[in-house]
């Protein structure tokens, strides 16, 4: 959150930059678009992205999707709700729905490695248009800043894989990772609601 | 409580306060362009307006003064009288009499109207523009000029709405923070909640109560609907009204403003007969209407009576047979209140033909929806040949209601008291596997018996409605709750106290779960799911 409030009323980039030395990169962006008097502080258009396993793949929100990343709380089940949705949890006064993506994409859960608490789960935040939901991930989500350019918007692949094309934003490829990016509000669009529904 | 003729009063001076401060910046602008058409009919409409509402509220020294204004103004619309130095100067003084007249209502002082001042406006108005008639000089009453601003403010209903739902979000954290006290033991904190508990509460009460409105603002709309339709379908009513002091949220009054138009022309197409039928029966010629409010403890009761032809329970049979809703041989055997149930089915009318005004399709369905939307009920007492009464039950508030809590599967639930009836212990052995259903004998009834914690956590391919042995322990903790006229007990696990509670709609995507009718959270910070009643009996009888 505090970054967010930072990006849009930070002074300067150089102010910024130097209250902030860790996040320079993502500073960089926003100088890029909010002062153009200093181009030579921009090499080049960054991302930054929290990252998160599912399965045994590594996937990527954009940051500027996350409101917030916490302990997963107590979750209340709700019955005759699809399995995917593991319930609602009240988060700061909010009651929202909190869902297993592993679930609601079919993808196949591997045992946790060994140092990972398997008592303790963390969920993302995601701030779609009108809503918020919850998404429940195994182990600590990490943040990642990478160039644009690292990100294949249209690999061709995608043609291939029959579900779920229109959630991936693209595949970005740092140090021999592969990160899956994913577009959340797509994700969270009518399909999401209609399957609710018919259940 | 106002009385309404107090309420009305402070309306209409507001609103006449309104139109007195428009008028004045209108005509000046008139001064300015005295050719500006828009203007001149903006000022004209206003007057009229307020010579309508004072003419209807009593005032008839306004009601005169705008009379006359409007009729000059009527003439300089027309060019038959021009606006001219002299013309405008008594115009500003006829309206500044009638901001004195208004602003005189609400006190002692009687306000003196100069005899000159109305001569002037009657010349300008009766001798038209060839008008070389001395125009006398009027004493101002006003000199010094006090600038008021109303008593009254409009305010949005989205505003209240806002302030509603944080009052509901402030006792959430109220009710935490005093069970937080209580586990803490602290006693500062103790008496620091327990202040914080009666202020919220009385915050509560006051946005409730700016939420209020009487009844009487709709059902007074009623004697003109009721004279149009009535004449349409050349039948005579008689329509009486009671109860219109009552209080309600406008939100709730909004919903039902359909509900009960619809009611109103059912009763008068199909309910009353036409007169020469009524005469035959021995009634009089005119049929009667009743329309009623009542409080009852935290709802409303509206009734809407006739003394027409009654619902004929065997044609209501034969519809829900042809129907497919019920099989021949059940309906022959079922409770009057049962059959009444069918006429909220989708689509279900027993009228022949259209008419203007009913028998369009549009049926009792929509009705029941939208009570069932604000959490209410409604009921059917008929009588063959002696007239047909709807009876609706109410919520005063949208956001607080009682609740009873209880828990099936650790998990805490709440049922709105609205619709709960009555809470019983039962034995097992009391329960009876009747077809593929449990039904129970309670108080002389037999009602069907429904296991929450089947119904709601068993896969729907394994379960078993009908099956004892799937109950936990020998007592059993029965809800029985009503709607549609039908009684449906509910087995829970636990049951615990009876609550207000703030009830929050569900965000998406969850809000299409219909069985849910909101959530809220407890004292402890835990959430518990608030069940809607007419979604589980339906879930339930589509399930069997």
């Amino acid at each position: 959150m505090k970054d967010k409030t930072n990006k849009k009323e930070g002074p300067s980039a150089a102010e910024a930059v130097a209250a902030r030395p860790d996040n320079s990169a993502e500073t960089a962006v926003d100088s890029a678009k909010e002062s153009p008097a200093k181009p030579q502080a921009v090499k080049e258009e960054m991302i930054h992205l929290i990252v998160f396993k599912l399965g045994a793949e590594e996937y990527g929100i954009k940051i500027d999707q996350v409101k917030e990343v916490t302990v997963t709380p107590n979750v209340t089940r709700m019955p005759r709700t699809p399995d995917f949705i593991k319930g609602v949890a009240n988060i700061r006064g909010d009651i929202i729905a909190i869902m297993n993506l592993e679930e609601r994409f079919g993808i196949r859960s591997v045992p946790l490695a060994s140092d990972v608490n398997p008592h303790i789960t963390y969920t993302l935040v995601i701030e779609a248009k009108e809503y918020s939901i919850g998404v429940i991930v195994r182990e600590v989500p990490q943040s990642l800043n990478l160039s644009m350019t690292k990100i294949d918007k249209t690999p061709s692949f995608l043609q291939d894989i029959n579900i779920h094309e229109n959630f991936i934003e693209g595949i970005a490829k740092v140090n021999n990772r592969l990160i899956i990016v994913l577009d959340m509000y797509k994700i969270l669009t009518q399909d999401e609601i209609r399957e609710l529904k018919n259940n | 409580m106002k009385s309404r003729e107090q309420e009305y009063k402070e309306i209409f001076i507001a609103e006449a306060l309104e139109y007195y401060d428009a008028l004045n910046r209108l005509i000046s602008e008139l001064e300015k362009k005295p050719q500006d058409d828009q203007v001149l009919a903006e000022i004209f409409r206003m007057l009229h307006n307020l010579k309508a509402n004072a003419k209807a509220i009593g005032y008839l020294q306004i009601s005169d003064v705008s009379h006359k204004l409007e009729t000059a103004f009527g003439l300089i619309r027309n060019k038959e009288l021009s606006f001219s130095d002299e013309v405008v100067g008594v115009l500003f003084d006829g309206i500044d009499l009638l901001g004195e007249l208004i602003k005189s209502i609400d006190s002692e002082r009687q306000v003196e109207i100069d005899p000159v001042l109305i001569r002037n406006l009657d010349i300008i108005v009766d001798s038209l523009s060839d008008s070389t008639v001395e125009l006398a000089k009027v004493q101002k009453f006003s000199t010094s000029r006090n600038l008021t601003l109303s008593d009254l403010i409009y305010i949005q209903v989205k505003k209240l709405d806002h302030l509603m739902n944080l009052v509901g979000e402030l006792i959430i954290d109220r009710d935490r923070i005093l069970s937080l006290s209580r586990e803490l033991d602290n006693d500062e904190l103790k008496s620091v909640s327990s202040h914080l508990y009666r202020i919220t509460e009385e915050l509560q009460y006051s946005v409730m109560d700016a939420r209020l409105v009487s009844i009487g603002t709709l059902f007074n709309k009623f004697p003109r609907v009721v004279r149009d339709i009535s004449t349409a379908e050349k039948k005579e009513i008689d329509l009486e009204l009671s109860g219109q002091d009552i209080q309600i949220d406008r939100n709730i009054l909004q919903i039902m403003t359909d509900s009960l138009l619809h009611l109103m022309r059912n009763a008068i197409t199909h309910g009353i007969e036409k007169p020469e039928q009524r005469a035959k029966a021995g009634k009089p010629k005119a049929g009667s209407l009743q329309l009623s409010a009542r409080s009852d403890r935290e709802s409303v009761i509206i009734s809407l009576s006739d003394d027409g032809k009654g619902i004929d329970i065997e044609k209501v049979k034969k519809a829900a047979v042809a129907r497919q809703l019920v099989p021949a041989d059940v309906a022959d055997g079922l409770p009057d209140s049962d059959v009444y149930s069918f006429l909220f089915e989708p689509g279900f009318s027993l009228a022949k033909e259209v008419t203007e005004f009913s028998g369009r399709g549009v049926g009792l369905d929509v009705v029941k929806n939208a009570i069932d939307s604000i959490g209410g009920r409604i009921r059917i007492e008929s009588e063959k040949g002696k007239g047909t009464s709807f009876i609706l039950q109410l919520p005063t508030s949208i956001a607080v209601k009682g609740a009873l809590l209880f828990e099936i599967d650790s998990i805490f639930y709440a049922i709105p008291l609205i619709h709960t009836d009555s809470v019983v212990a039962m034995d097992k052995d009391e329960l009876h596997e009747v077809g593929e259903v449990l039904v129970a004998d309670i108080k002389g009834e037999t009602v069907t018996v429904v296991y929450l914690d089947e119904l709601l956590n068993v896969a729907e391919s394994q379960m078993r409605l009908g099956d004892k042995t799937r109950l936990k322990g020998q007592v059993q903790n029965i809800i029985i709750v009503s709607y549609n006229n039908r009684k449906l007990g509910l087995i829970v696990d636990k049951l615990y106290r009876q609550q207000d509670i703030v009830v929050k709609p569900l965000s998406k995507p969850l809000d299409s779960i219909d069985i849910y009718g909101g959530v809220t959270l407890l004292g402890t910070g835990k959430v518990c799911l608030v069940l809607d009643v007419p979604a589980i009996t339906k879930y339930f009888v589509n399930r069997r």
